[in-house]
């Protein structure tokens, strides 16, 4: 369906704003609310930690939670993911997916590259233990760089 | 892949936003097709042609220039 330059004037001369595509509301609304589980869980985090100065950054910490927060925590986060994901991929276009596929082929990669090496490199005492934390940041700013370079180059 | 999709919006006095919303994708998806940096998927590519009233072909062009009878 066409809709004529004039159609989508307002009486002013200047272009009417065009009402939101369904596609577009679900794929905002997946931000919002991945974006409001992650405020919450960080906000409750940094209230939570226990052990540590309340100046440092509880997400860039492993201190100790409490068992509630954990819990709670928890189950904030895969109810979230999996709501927010299913939301996010119903509503995102051929163009995003396809960065979507590729920053998540580049984040696995990154992630079984440095895994193992790090794993054996502990065994062998050339390294500290391994940080799972620090191996999802790492797979994750790649997964980041990826995504934002081939949806907005 | 060429393709002749930034002629044929500026002939229609189309935005890449206004193009977008009328495809349903987002301009940046608009933009890289234009640019060459994505080739659309066969359904987005059939939206396509059905909003321009053409056939894939003539707003796509692969490079194949053989007339055998592939």
């Amino acid at each position: 369906m066409t809709v004529s330059k004039e159609a989508v004037m307002s009486d002013a001369g200047k272009p009417a704003k065009r009402p939101m595509s369904p596609r577009r509301k679900r794929y905002l609304t997946a931000l919002g609310l991945a974006g409001l589980f992650g405020g919450i869980l960080g906000a409750w985090m940094q209230i939570a930690q226990s052990g540590a100065s309340p100046t440092d950054l509880a997400m860039l910490s492993n201190s100790p939670l409490t068992p509630n927060f954990a819990m709670g925590a928890s189950v904030i986060w895969v109810v979230g993911m999996i709501v927010s994901l299913i939301l996010y991929h119903r509503s995102v276009d051929d163009h995003e997916e396809r960065a979507y596929l590729w920053a998540g082929t580049a984040a696995w990669y990154t992630f079984t590259l440095a895994a193992p090496t790090w794993w054996v490199l502990h065994r062998a005492s050339l390294a500290p233990a391994p940080d799972v934390m620090l191996l999802f940041v790492g797979a994750l700013a790649v997964n980041l760089v990826v995504w934002l370079w081939l949806k907005y180059r | 892949m060429e393709n002749r999709l930034k002629v044929l919006r500026a002939m229609r006095n189309w935005s890449q936003a206004e193009l977008a919303d009328r495809l349903d994708v987002s301009r940046q998806a608009v933009n890289a097709i234009e640019t060459g940096k994505y080739d659309p998927s066969l359904p987005l590519a059939f939206k396509l042609a059905r909003l321009f009233g053409m056939q894939i072909e003539e707003i796509f062009d692969d490079g194949f220039k053989g007339g055998g009878d592939e």
